[in-house]
C-alpha cells in the first residue's frame, strides 16, 4: 500500500467544450419564453417559475450539505467527486438572483396571506386563521428572511468552494481545519433555513395548513434527488471520456449506496408525515392530503410511492445492483423525474384543484433555470481541477477498493 | 484426552507472523486447491475474504425472504382482524385501512428480518457448536490476542499431511502442529 496512486486522466475540463454555451443557450431560450408567459398569464408562470426554482435550489442546498458532511466527518469515501458539489454550492450566491422574479410577484403567488384584507375583521374576507399567522406571514418579514437565506447560502457555499481551491492552489493542508470550522457552525445554521425556506416557499402557498415536519420532508426530497443528480453527473462526464479511471466503480457504488439510503429515508420521513394527518384527521391539515388525492392528483400521489420508494427500494436493495452503471442511471433518472412532479405535487393543486393542468411554462421555466443553473455550474468547473487536488484524502480515496 | 485408540486427524494448523503473513498464506492455500480451510485472528483482517476466496454470503437471501414473511404475515393477520373476524368503525375509515397498517407491517418486515439475519448467522456458520478440537491446542488460545492461524481440514479432497505441512513451510508458517479429534 506504499505505493501513490497516480492519475491517468486529465484533469481539467477541456476549455473549449460546447456544453456551457448550449446549455446557455438552452437557459436563455427557456428564460426568454417564460417571459413571455409572465407577460401573458402571471399566476400560472410564477407557479411553475416556483416549482422550478425550488427543484434546482434544493439541489444546489443539498450540495453544500454534502460537502460539509464531508468535511466534518473527514471522510474520503467522496473526495473525487466532492468537486462536484462545491462547484454547485459556489454558484448559490448567484443563484440568488432567480429568487428576484419570485420576490416580484409574491403578492399574486402568496396572494392567500399577502392580501391585507384578510387581516381586517371588519372585511369580508377576514379571515381569522390567517389573522392569527400574521407576525411570521407578513411581506417586510417574508423578504427579511429570504435575504437572510441567501446570506447563508450563498457564504457558506462561496466560502466551501474557495477554501477547496486555495486547497488546491497552495496545497496547505491546514485549510482542511478551516473547512471544518465553516461547516461545523453551519449545518444548523442551514438545517434551520431550509426549514423555514420550505416554510415561506411552499408551505405557505397554503396558510392555512401546516406540518411540522415540513422541513425535514423538503430536506429529504431534495437529497434524495441530489444523489440521483451526483450519479448522473458522473456518468455524464464519464461519458464524455472524462475522469473515468479517476471515478471508479467502488465511488459510483457508494453513490448508489447513497442514493439507496435516502430513499429509505425519504419514505420514513413523507410517510410519517402523511400518516400522522391522515389519523389524526383534523380539518385543517387533513384537506391539503385531500386536495392532493383528489382528481388526476391522486395518480402522482401513488406514482410516488410506487416510483419513489419502492421501485429505487427493490432495484438497489441487492448489492450487485449498485455495480450496474445502467440500473443506477435508470433508477437515478426516475428519481429526478420523480422529484420534479413531487414539487409540483405540491405546489399545483393551489392553482388547478381538480387535477393536473400541465402548461406549456412549466416546461419553459424548468429548461431555463435548468439550463442557466447547469451552465454556471460547467463555467466554474472548468475554471479549476475536476477533483480536489493535494487533498489530504485524495490518495486513500483513489486507493479505495471493497474486500468483496 | 490423552487416549490412542481415536486418533483422528482433524487438521493442520499453522501460525503465522502477522496479518500480511496470514493473508499471503491464505492466498497460497487458494492457490494449491484447498477449500476445506479457515483462518483465525484476534480482529477483522482487511482482505482476508478476498484471500481466501470467500464466495459472497446467502444470508442477504435468508433475510429477504424473512422480510417477505413479516411483510405478508403482518397483512394477512390485520386483514383477518380487522376486515373479517372483527371490523370496527373508527372514524368513518375504511376497514382495510392501508395506511394505518404500515407502521406493523413495518415492523414485522424489520423484526422477521432481523430473526433471519441472526439466526441465519448462526446457521450458516454452524452454531451453536460447543466443541471444536482446536481448542485442544494449547497455542491456539493466541488466537484471541496475538496469533495469526490457519487451519487446514483433513475433510478436504486433496489433503495430504506432507504436503500441507510442505505448503505452511513454503508460506513462512513460524509454527506447524497437528491436530487431532478428541
Amino acid at each position: 500500500m506504499s505505493h501513490k496512486p497516480t492519475i491517468t486522466d486529465s484533469l481539467q475540463f477541456p476549455a473549449d467544450s460546447k456544453i456551457p454555451r448550449v446549455l446557455l443557450i438552452v437557459g436563455a431560450v427557456g428564460l426568454l419564453a417564460t417571459a413571455i408567459g409572465f407577460a401573458t398569464d402571471l399566476e400560472q408562470s410564477l407557479y411553475s417559475y416556483l416549482v422550478s426554482f425550488v427543484f434546482f435550489t434544493g439541489i444546489g442546498l443539498a450540495s453544500v450539505f454534502m460537502v460539509m458532511f464531508h468535511h466534518i466527518t473527514k471522510s474520503k469515501w467522496g473526495v473525487v467527486v466532492r468537486r462536484i458539489p462545491e462547484t454547485f454550492g459556489g454558484n448559490l450566491k448567484w443563484w440568488s438572483l432567480a429568487f428576484l422574479p419570485i420576490l416580484g410577484g409574491m403578492t399574486v403567488l402568496y396572494h392567500h396571506w399577502t392580501d391585507p384584507t384578510l387581516f381586517d375583521p371588519s372585511s369580508a374576507n377576514f379571515d381569522y386563521i390567517v389573522a392569527k399567522k400574521e407576525s411570521y406571514l407578513n411581506v417586510p418579514f417574508f423578504i427579511i428572511r429570504q435575504v437572510i437565506y441567501f446570506a447563508i447560502w450563498g457564504y457558506v457555499g462561496h466560502k466551501l468552494y474557495k477554501a477547496s481551491v486555495e486547497l488546491e492552489k497552495t496545497g496547505d493542508w491546514g485549510i482542511t481545519t478551516l473547512m471544518r470550522k465553516i461547516s461545523a457552525p453551519a449545518i444548523p445554521l442551514f438545517g434551520l433555513s431550509i426549514a423555514f425556506a420550505s416554510f415561506d416557499w411552499l408551505m405557505s402557498l397554503d396558510p392555512h395548513w401546516f406540518s411540522t415536519m415540513f422541513g425535514v420532508y423538503f430536506f429529504a426530497i431534495s437529497f434524495q434527488s441530489f444523489w440521483a443528480i451526483m450519479i448522473l453527473m458522473v456518468f455524464f462526464l464519464q461519458s464524455r471520456g472524462l475522469l473515468k479511471n479517476t471515478i471508479g466503480q467502488v465511488h459510483i457504488y457508494d453513490l448508489g449506496a447513497w442514493l439507496f439510503a435516502f430513499t429509505v429515508f425519504y419514505a420514513y420521513i413523507a410517510f410519517s408525515q402523511f400518516l400522522l394527518i391522515y389519523y389524526a384527521n383534523l380539518p385543517e391539515e387533513t384537506l391539503w392530503f385531500y386536495e392532493r388525492l383528489e382528481g388526476s392528483w391522486k395518480y402522482i400521489a401513488y406514482g410516488l410511492l410506487l416510483f419513489r420508494f419502492v421501485l429505487p427500494f427493490l432495484t438497489l436493495l441487492n448489492r450487485e445492483q449498485k455495480h450496474r452503471k445502467n440500473v443506477l442511471r435508470f433508477v437515478a433518472i426516475v428519481v429526478v423525474i420523480m422529484h420534479y412532479l413531487e414539487i409540483y405535487w405540491i405546489a399545483m393543486p393551489m392553482l388547478s384543484e381538480h387535477g393536473i393542468n400541465f402548461s406549456w411554462i412549466d416546461l419553459t421555466s424548468f429548461f431555463g433555470l435548468g439550463g442557466i443553473f447547469f451552465w454556471m455550474f460547467f463555467k466554474k468547473f472548468q475554471q479549476n481541477s475536476m477533483i480536489p487536488e493535494n487533498d489530504p484524502k485524495l490518495d486513500a480515496c483513489l486507493e479505495k477498493t471493497y474486500h468483496q | 484426552m490423552s487416549t490412542t485408540e481415536s486418533k483422528n486427524l482433524y487438521g493442520i494448523l499453522a501460525e503465522f507472523k502477522n496479518p500480511k503473513a496470514l493473508v499471503d498464506a491464505s492466498a497460497k492455500v487458494v492457490e494449491a486447491g484447498y477449500d476445506k480451510f479457515d483462518t483465525y485472528t484476534p480482529f477483522p483482517v482487511h482482505g482476508i475474504d478476498k484471500a481466501m476466496n470467500l464466495p459472497k454470503s446467502k444470508l442477504g437471501y435468508i433475510v429477504f425472504g424473512h422480510a417477505l414473511l413479516g411483510f405478508s404475515g403482518a397483512i394477512a393477520m390485520m386483514y383477518f382482524m380487522s376486515v373479517i373476524d372483527y371490523q370496527i368503525n373508527i372514524s368513518g375509515k375504511p376497514f382495510f385501512n392501508a395506511p394505518a397498517w404500515v407502521p406493523i407491517t413495518f415492523e414485522l418486515t424489520v423484526l422477521l428480518s432481523a430473526f433471519g439475519a441472526v439466526f441465519g448467522m448462526f446457521f450458516l456458520n454452524g452454531l451453536p457448536k460447543l466443541s471444536n478440537p482446536l481448542f485442544e491446542v494449547e497455542r491456539f488460545k493466541k488466537a484471541t490476542d496475538d496469533g495469526f492461524f490457519v487451519c487446514i481440514e483433513a475433510k478436504d479432497s486433496k489433503f495430504q499431511a506432507d504436503l500441507v505441512r510442505q505448503l505452511f513451510e513454503e508460506a513462512g508458517a513460524t509454527h506447524i502442529e497437528e491436530v487431532y479429534e478428541q
